[in-house]
């Protein structure tokens, strides 16, 4: 079946509340997981392998563990960037909005992928990112352009061992700022695939012109969760609607 | 976005003058005052339906004697085709309910993109009737449904089949032949995302556009069946509908507590449709910076009298509501006083709108106050109907991470005073919650302590969670100043959502609606009435403090009078000066 982004986007605030997400949260969850989908980051393969964690969990957020004028260090304490990633984005933007680059390492953190959307919002103030983490065997490197739109999306062979559940992010006013400041940290092996801005808006267009399409179980897990947040319906509840 | 209001909507050789303040406007009581204008979406609607001469006729028009089947319109708009698709339906008047909660109705109805062939019209017939549990696609984008009116659809038709028009009286006790229960567009159910809409579909690129469009064809189609019905039941000597009564008929709205979320979900957008709307009565009263012209004076007289004969012509059982048309009807009576006295000096005093909306405020009662300003946006057309293109708004919250809390505290004490000023330790203050109900996802309204479902309320409270907020931010600043918004949030992530709003409030120019909506004796129906100004309605019937019915369309022009000279000057309608033959 075909939903809309904005009934997807409805849905999926709803189910987050039902998880237990409060309004900050849930707001930006849904925004995560409708952006990955819409431009085919396979957002709901994503979804459903975070709600597995979020389903049985009360939902927990990042610590700060270190931080300096230019890096900072958050203990994801094992839960999804689903809720800890807006305020991961925020923390290394209010340090480059003070005046220089900056680097944040995420640890032991999940569902990394969701970031991405964060850090496109985040370029949005004409702050320039890039992100890598490890996804199995590969390196992912995310790159965006100040007020860009879309971002860059490499995968590379690994040179070097990279935490498995970390997630590291590079903030400047520009990309080039960034690849100078921390070129020895942005070292990767040999290419091997990219995801290009072409074919990410091209998936988005498709999304919005035809719809995107879910699984129906997915949908039905949604809305199972959507009713966690709904209450029961008595004569006395409907003088509440006006009867 | 306060900032290009007042920069880019002066006139060359006009100042814009200061628009009113928050403080005055944000108020829920003048919010529910609100009366339609220039701005509001269905004058817009009309407005380029007429001027742009949009082509309107049916490829299918499939009823029985009954007057059930089906109806396709093909629409040619300036940009594109559409199809509306409409089903009409035996209904057991058992069954006849406006409420959401209702799953069979009169009629249900579809507007789509493009033309619509045989398959698709099957897969429409197959979903569009059962409206929330059916599903439709992208190529969709209004689902509606209606009922007919039990005092006057039979009485019309029978009045018509025996050759008669119908009495005036009778219609405008009413208003309509059908009402619309439900009108869902913005991707529900499967449908065009209103990004989809916006960009693809200019002809419907402003704020519920699509909506307001599906709303006039039910108006349109609902005449047409009165008509066919009455010539089946006499061929040789049916009347059909005389146009001016057509005129007067518009489409009947039930609005509940549905639309009442809306308003606080999206505060970017409703600071946007008033501040469009503070801009054009600022840029009218700059207008009469060196006094008002004689013709002016006249229109307003005119427009007043109008005003006044339709309030009349109002019926309404809720006495606050019948109060406050015989109160308005008086004090425009004062204002009509008040133009006379003013005589010669209003084409040589300064600023004397200005003068008016002073006096209107010292003097009279607040709906009075705001059917003036109405009035004033209708004498300069050519000042305010550009503001329409300004109607939309990116509606994204954004966190000021790099904020001082200490900052964060500063605004809040300018931005929200208001919700600062709130006792909640009362328990008036915190006496209502609004939830979801399980049927349909309705929104209700639950009394503290009384009924169930607290725990899942939902975030409507601003204000208390504003005064939650701040209370914590003050907290942390005692003992962290040096610290800034990212680090309070990292410390205290509960408070993200309340703390983007604030931020993001704080730099527009109206920002959030400054009433406690849990307060025990809050008036949601000034909610619904606010956002049904700015689609345009008229004839307010409050049928509790939760829910209101009122007239679309009544008076507006029809299919009939596209592409004619038209003057914009529909609202307000009163009877015409025609009886039943």
């Amino acid at each position: 079946m075909k939903v809309s982004k904005n009934e997807l986007k409805a849905s999926l605030i709803k189910a987050f509340e039902g998880l237990g997400f409060q309004p900050g949260d849930y707001y930006d969850a849904a925004d995560m997981v409708v952006w990955l989908e819409a431009h085919g980051f396979d957002g709901f393969d994503r979804l459903q392998a975070a709600l597995v964690y979020l389903n049985t969990t009360a939902p927990i957020h990042a610590d700060l563990v270190q931080e300096d004028a230019h890096n900072s260090v958050l203990d994801g304490r094992g839960t999804s960037i689903l809720l800890c990633g807006s305020e991961a984005v925020d923390l290394i933007r209010s340090q480059v909005m003070q005046g220089s680059s900056a680097s944040l390492e995420l640890i032991n953190c999940y569902n990394r992928t969701f970031v991405i959307q964060r850090l496109v919002k985040a370029a949005q103030r004409n702050l320039a990112f890039v992100a890598y983490w490890r996804q199995l065997d590969y390196c992912v490197k995310v790159s965006i352009e100040a007020g860009a739109q879309l971002p860059e999306y490499k995968t590379f062979t690994m040179i070097e061992a990279v935490e498995p559940q970390s997630l590291r992010i590079f903030c400047d006013t520009n990309l080039v700022a960034i690849e100078k400041q921390y070129a020895a940290q942005l070292e990767f092996g040999s290419l091997v695939e990219t995801y290009s801005a072409e074919e990410m808006l091209a998936c988005y267009r498709d999304s919005v012109e035809q719809g995107i399409e879910i699984d129906k179980a997915l949908w039905q897990t949604l809305d199972d969760l959507v009713a966690r947040v709904l209450v029961e319906s008595t004569e006395s509840s409907r003088a509440g609607a006006g009867d | 976005m306060h900032n290009r209001a007042h920069n880019t909507y002066n006139s060359d050789d006009m100042t814009v003058l200061p628009m009113r303040p928050a403080s005055q406007v944000m108020q829920l009581e003048r919010l529910g005052s609100f009366h339609q204008s220039r701005l509001s979406f269905m004058r817009t609607l009309v407005r380029h339906m007429v001027s742009e001469n949009w082509q309107i006729s049916s490829s299918v028009f499939d009823l029985d004697e009954q007057g059930y089947g089906t109806v396709v319109y093909q629409i040619a708009a300036k940009y594109g085709t559409f199809s509306y698709v409409l089903f009409s339906h035996y209904l057991d008047p058992e069954n006849r309910n406006d409420r959401v909660i209702a799953d069979q109705w009169d009629l249900t109805m579809a507007l789509c993109e493009g033309t619509v062939d045989t398959k698709q019209l099957d897969f429409l017939r197959n979903n569009v009737p059962k409206q929330e549990a059916g599903r439709v696609d992208s190529r969709v984008l209004v689902l509606s449904r209606a009922n007919r009116s039990a005092r006057t659809f039979e009485y019309v038709v029978n009045e018509l089949a025996h050759g008669h028009q119908p009495n005036v009286d009778v219609i405008a006790e009413v208003g309509y032949l059908y009402r619309t229960t439900a009108v869902y567009g913005s991707g529900k159910l499967g449908m065009a995302d209103w990004e989809k809409v916006r960009t693809k579909h200019r002809d419907f690129g402003r704020p519920f556009a699509a909506e307001m469009f599906t709303c006039y064809m039910l108006r349109h189609f609902s005449m047409q069946q009165a008509d066919y019905l009455a010539a089946q039941r006499a061929p040789e000597s049916a009347a059909s509908l005389h146009e001016d009564i057509k005129r007067y008929i518009g489409i009947g709205n039930s609005t509940g507590l549905g639309m009442a979320p809306f308003l606080i979900n999206h505060p970017l957008l409703i600071n946007q449709w008033i501040e469009m709307r503070e801009t054009a009565l600022a840029t009218v009263v700059a207008a009469s910076k060196s006094g008002v012209d004689e013709a002016t004076r006249a229109r307003l007289d005119t427009a007043t009298q109008r005003v006044i004969q339709h309030l009349g012509e109002i019926v309404t059982s809720d006495e606050r509501q019948n109060n406050a048309n015989i109160l308005l009807r008086e004090e425009l009576q004062l204002l009509h006083l008040w133009l006379e006295e003013q005589g010669a000096a209003l084409e040589s005093n300064h600023y004397v709108w200005a003068s008016l909306t002073q006096y209107a405020e010292q003097h009279w009662h607040i709906e009075t106050q705001e059917v003036i300003n109405t009035l004033l946006i209708e004498l300069y057309p050519e000042l305010v109907d550009g503001l329409e293109e300004q109607m939309g708004v990116d509606e994204s919250h954004q966190i000021t991470p790099e904020m001082p809390v200490a900052e964060l505290l500063e605004v809040i004490e300018d931005k929200y005073a208001w919700a600062l000023a709130i006792d909640f330790s009362k328990h008036e203050s915190k006496g209502t919650f609004w939830y979801r109900s399980e049927e349909k996802m309705e929104p209700r309204l639950g009394q503290t302590d009384i009924d169930m479902g607290m725990e899942k309320e939902m975030p409507l409270a601003v204000g208390r969670r504003v005064r939650e907020c701040y209370d914590q931010v003050y907290s942390y600043n005692q003992a962290r100043s040096e610290q800034n918004v990212a680090h309070f949030i990292m410390q205290n992530p509960t408070y993200s959502g309340i703390v983007a709003r604030i931020q993001t409030m704080a730099q527009s120019h109206y920002g959030d609606i400054r009433e406690n909506l849990v307060h025990s004796d809050v008036l949601p129906i000034h909610l619904l009435r606010c956002k049904l100004s700015f689609f345009g309605v008229s004839k307010f019937d409050p049928r509790s403090r939760l829910w209101v019915r009122n007239t679309m369309f009544q008076g507006a022009p029809l299919i009939s009078d596209f592409g004619k000279s038209f003057v914009d000057d529909w609202q307000f309608p009163i009877k015409p000066a025609l009886r039943s033959s």
